[in-house]
């Protein structure tokens, strides 16, 4: 298969004011860009300077230019969960700034070169028809997010949910039930903002929550507590490495929310009980469980202006621990009060 | 202080304070690369070199937020006692045992004069 000696194409988006320029020769690293920005797309920019990404195909670590110079700075390494929460799924990652540059290496599946002043970032993926699309949208996903930072969006690892034009963060790791709570109130009615990574922006007045629609990927495990997904088609239920994929407007009667106002934010754990509950939690536990879900340390000034962002978003909700039962088809009972009450 | 970061803690913990008279003479000034929100009297810091953030309670909140680098030691324990109602000889080893691990994780300054 032909993997880097096609014509470049470029692909435009426009995501809340900032405009995306993607560059690739290769459908293989189009395709799962164009699925992951889908809600994004446009077929031209507007004067505002764009981002600008470019993505190539390499069979070799060879063909891969030198990149790093003696000026390299190591900030840190390590290894990542990038696409599915499977140990063999895990990337060996090193991190270096360069020149002003981020350099995030990750060894056998590619190198990428952000530089956040220019707005623009290379990447070159290693063998990519070897890859899941879902590692490419990750791959893909963590440079773009870098580059959003310096314009003032912001994510964090969460869903995101609207209803009565009051938004719904549930952040957290994966196992926590954070999309089996987000499914629960999908199906109720819920607007979808996201299931992996909303954005948010400093309004003025207050943060602003933005959506992210992507499709929405579930284990076995979670599909077996509702039976719309037990029971739906493949057609609907996409097979998706390494868990299963569908997009919300085609299971449930709901449709993609618009930018709101964060009224709660909820930490989600399984517990062994029959019933669900909440316990408040003081605002800087909240910020501290919210941090490492939201918040990395690359640049300084961007990291402050970060921090600053969430602090406000906290101050500005409220928060709790849902400790999350085996009421699952229930928990729109307990959440939609609570809501209703942020009012 | 409660380090809520993944890397593990120094093990020293040096002394700040050997003799009684350097307390009117050692100021406090938050390292500038720490950012910090107040949330409900509590502070959370962020250590934007290292990446690092930590939760202080209130009695750490009240100390940092005097670590403006014009009060002394002395200053600050005045200030402990009249707030929260503590001997001062209470009040001081709470001050020196923070300051000695905010110093120790670099998000705090100390000057003579």
């Amino acid at each position: 298969m032909p993997v880097a000696d096609q014509p470049k194409t470029e692909y435009f988006f426009s995501m809340y004011g900032t405009a995306v320029r993607y560059t690739t020769s290769s459908s293989l690293l189009a395709v799962p860009v164009e699925e992951l920005l889908r809600h994004f797309r446009r077929n031209s920019l507007g004067e505002s300077v764009p981002l600008t990404l470019c993505f190539q195909a390499v069979q070799d670590r060879a063909e891969i230019p030198p990149i790093l110079s003696p000026a390299a700075r190591h900030l840190c390494s390590g290894t990542g969960v990038p696409a599915g929460g499977r140990p063999e799924d895990e990337l060996p990652y090193t991190v270096s700034q360069d020149r002003g540059r981020l350099i995030v290496d990750f060894h056998d599946a590619g190198m990428f070169v952000i530089d956040r002043a220019q707005g623009s970032a290379e990447g070159y993926l290693i063998k990519p028809q070897r890859m899941p699309a879902s590692l490419i949208e990750y791959l893909f996903h963590l440079v773009l997010i870098e580059l959003l930072r310096s314009r003032g969006l912001y994510t964090v690892h969460a869903t995101a949910l609207k209803k009565n034009g009051l938004g719904i963060l549930i952040p957290g790791n994966s196992g926590r039930g954070k999309t089996t709570s987000f499914i629960s109130l999908l199906r109720s009615g819920y607007q979808y903002l996201s299931d992996d990574h909303p954005l948010f922006r400093d309004a003025g007045d207050y943060v602003e929550l933005l959506p992210f629609p992507i499709k929405i990927n579930v284990t076995e495990d979670t599909i077996a507590f509702f039976p719309e997904l037990r029971d739906a088609p493949d057609h609907l239920l996409h097979p998706r490495f390494p868990k299963r994929a569908f997009y919300a407007e085609e299971v449930y009667p709901t449709s993609i929310g618009a930018c709101c106002r964060p009224a709660l934010v909820l930490f989600p754990q399984v517990v062994d009980a029959p019933r669900s509950h909440l316990e408040p939690l003081p605002k800087s536990r909240a910020m501290e469980l919210l941090l490492p879900q939201a918040l990395l340390v690359y640049d300084a000034e961007v990291a402050r202006r970060e921090f600053q962002v969430l602090a406000k978003l906290v101050q500005q909700v409220e928060c709790y621990r849902l400790h999350f039962g085996r009421d699952i088809l229930d928990l729109p009972k307990l959440i939609t009060p609570l809501l209703e009450r942020t009012k | 202080m409660s380090d809520v970061s993944q890397a593990p803690a120094s093990p020293s913990v040096s002394d700040l304070v050997s003799e009684h008279a350097s307390l009117d003479r050692i100021v406090l000034r938050t390292n500038p690369d720490v950012q910090g929100t107040n949330m409900d009297g509590e502070t959370v810091l962020l250590d934007l070199s290292t990446g690092r953030y930590y939760t202080l309670n209130r009695v750490g909140s009240v100390i940092w937020e005097h670590c403006t680098g014009d009060k002394t030691i002395s200053d600050i324990q005045m200030i402990l006692c009249d707030r929260f109602d503590v001997a001062p000889e209470r009040a001081l080893d709470d001050l020196v045992t923070l300051v000695n691990q905010l110093n120790q994780e670099g998000l705090l300054q100390q000057e003579r004069r």
